[in-house]
């Protein structure tokens, strides 16, 4: 009996990955045909079931690469620079604590997510995490979670929609918001509506007092950031292809979690 | 969790049984990776080498434990059956170069970081050794995907925060080799390589 029971948990695991795949991106027509002339040497190419290369969809490529460019300037030119003089007059204790109540004031949407998704412990998790960060961390500006605790993944709608079958989508560079794609660009607006600070619903801030929060957040986040950024242009041949693949990534692996 | 500790009883039991070499229980794939790991960070915290002298020890000890030649196979994929000889040994030359060059200058970047090797999975000859890097107020997760060849195991990818890094290669390189072919990738890989050597990392402005 366990025998069985643990072979339909493999085939299950091989349906999921393969769906995964199916949905987020489009593989290389797998000619895989051994041939005999490079049999002799050890072959590594393939040592992983899933060593294809993940071709991303990206029919907008010119258009995203214009908006690469676009945030990159912005980066450089604009966000950069306030960063790093905003991290000169506000100690980083004081950031960190900011970036904490950044994070606590959006659990609302994470919290909504993990229902929708079914994941009630999670769900629970997130509740009982606000709660005590809120109170006792003062509006969530210190963390407490218990160092013994795991943070439950931070789930949105772009991953809900997954979850429900929709697949990623053509890749698309969003102005400002950076990497995203169909599906996680959708996600995005709806979690817009569940979020305090944008949401037409509950606090109702105007568009520039919106624009500023986040704004004030973003530059909050770069101004702990250790020049990631930075270091994907210096490294990388081409760093839009590396960021497009890097995100493709990390969002399967966030959707699988 | 019971099945790991009957294995890890078994192996202990066969080493004691049948004397096995020391070599062959001492050395697990978490073991080698933190003692290469452990190297690394003892010549960046003591800070005797600068320089050009720190760099060429980086490097070596790098070399010991990366096994750029399965990293190359693997980021070119199915374009290195297609290419000629001359051509791969191009690639791993160059590759090999870059990589070096472009890690190196991240780990410079060395702070105060500390490291926990949390766990390791074998499989047969192949291991992940999972790790976090623990700097001032994040945490890194970092997988080291290694291969056994003989008694000792050899990094071939490194996956960090759910981004392997020759997935990752593998896409953006493909699509150079596709749109551009083996000339423009490698024209490319050396501009890059002459850029990353032309401003030393240690010069670099640390912000």
């Amino acid at each position: 009996m366990p025998v069985i029971s643990r072979i339909i948990l493999l085939l299950a695991v091989f349906l999921f990955v393969g769906t995964n795949l199916a949905w987020a991106e489009q593989e290389e027509d797998g000619t895989a045909v051994p041939s005999a002339t490079t049999q002799a040497q050890v072959d590594w190419t393939e040592l992983d079931e899933d060593d294809q290369e993940l071709k991303v969809w990206d029919p907008l490529e010119p258009f995203n690469r214009g908006m690469f460019w676009f945030n990159d300037k912005l980066y450089f030119y604009l966000l950069k620079p306030v960063a790093k003089g905003y991290r000169f007059v506000a100690p980083e204790p004081v950031r960190e604590s900011v970036s904490n109540f950044f994070r606590n004031l959006a659990t609302p949407v994470r919290f909504l997510n993990c229902l929708l998704q079914g994941k009630g412990h999670d769900a629970a998790s997130e509740l009982a995490l606000f709660m005590i960060n809120t109170t006792f961390g003062i509006v969530g500006l210190f963390d407490l979670t218990p160092d013994d605790m795991v943070k439950p993944d931070a789930e949105d709608f772009g991953q809900t929609l997954a979850r429900y079958g929709t697949s990623s989508g053509f890749y698309l560079v969003l102005p400002v918001f950076g990497p995203s794609n169909a599906r996680d660009a959708v996600g995005l607006a709806a979690d817009s509506l569940t979020h305090p600070v944008p949401s037409p619903f509950y606090l109702k801030m105007k568009p520039l007092e919106v624009a500023g929060i986040q704004t004030y957040e973003t530059v909050n986040e770069l101004s702990l950031d250790k020049d990631t950024y930075e270091s994907i242009k210096k490294d990388e041949l081409d760093p839009y292809l590396f960021v497009r693949n890097a995100f493709m990534q990390k969002r399967a692996a966030k959707v699988e979690k | 969790m019971i099945i790991w500790s009957k294995k890890v009883l078994l192996i202990i039991f066969g080493c004691l049984v049948f004397g096995a070499p020391q070599a062959l229980c001492a050395t697990s794939p978490l073991e080698q990776v933190k003692v290469a790991v452990d190297q690394v960070i003892e010549v960046l915290r003591q800070g005797e080498l600068q320089g050009e002298a720190r760099r060429k020890v980086l490097s070596k000890l790098l070399r010991s434990r990366f096994d750029f030649f399965i990293m190359s196979q693997r980021t070119l994929g199915q374009h290195w059956k297609k290419a000629t000889e001359q051509e791969q040994d191009e690639f791993v030359r160059l590759y090999s170069e870059l990589l070096e060059a472009s890690y190196i200058g991240k780990i410079e970047a060395y702070t105060d970081e500390t490291v926990d090797f949390n766990s390791e999975k074998i499989d047969g000859t192949r291991a992940v050794v999972a790790t976090v890097v623990h700097s001032n107020n994040t945490d890194i997760p970092i997988d080291y995907s290694m291969v056994k060849k003989g008694n000792d195991w050899f990094v071939y990818d490194v996956v960090v925060e759910d981004i392997s890094l020759i997935k990752n290669y593998r896409s953006s390189y493909g699509e150079i080799v596709r749109k551009e072919g083996y000339a423009g990738l490698f024209e490319r890989m050396r501009k890059k390589i002459a850029e990353l050597h032309e401003q030393p990392v240690w010069a670099r402005e640390k912000t």
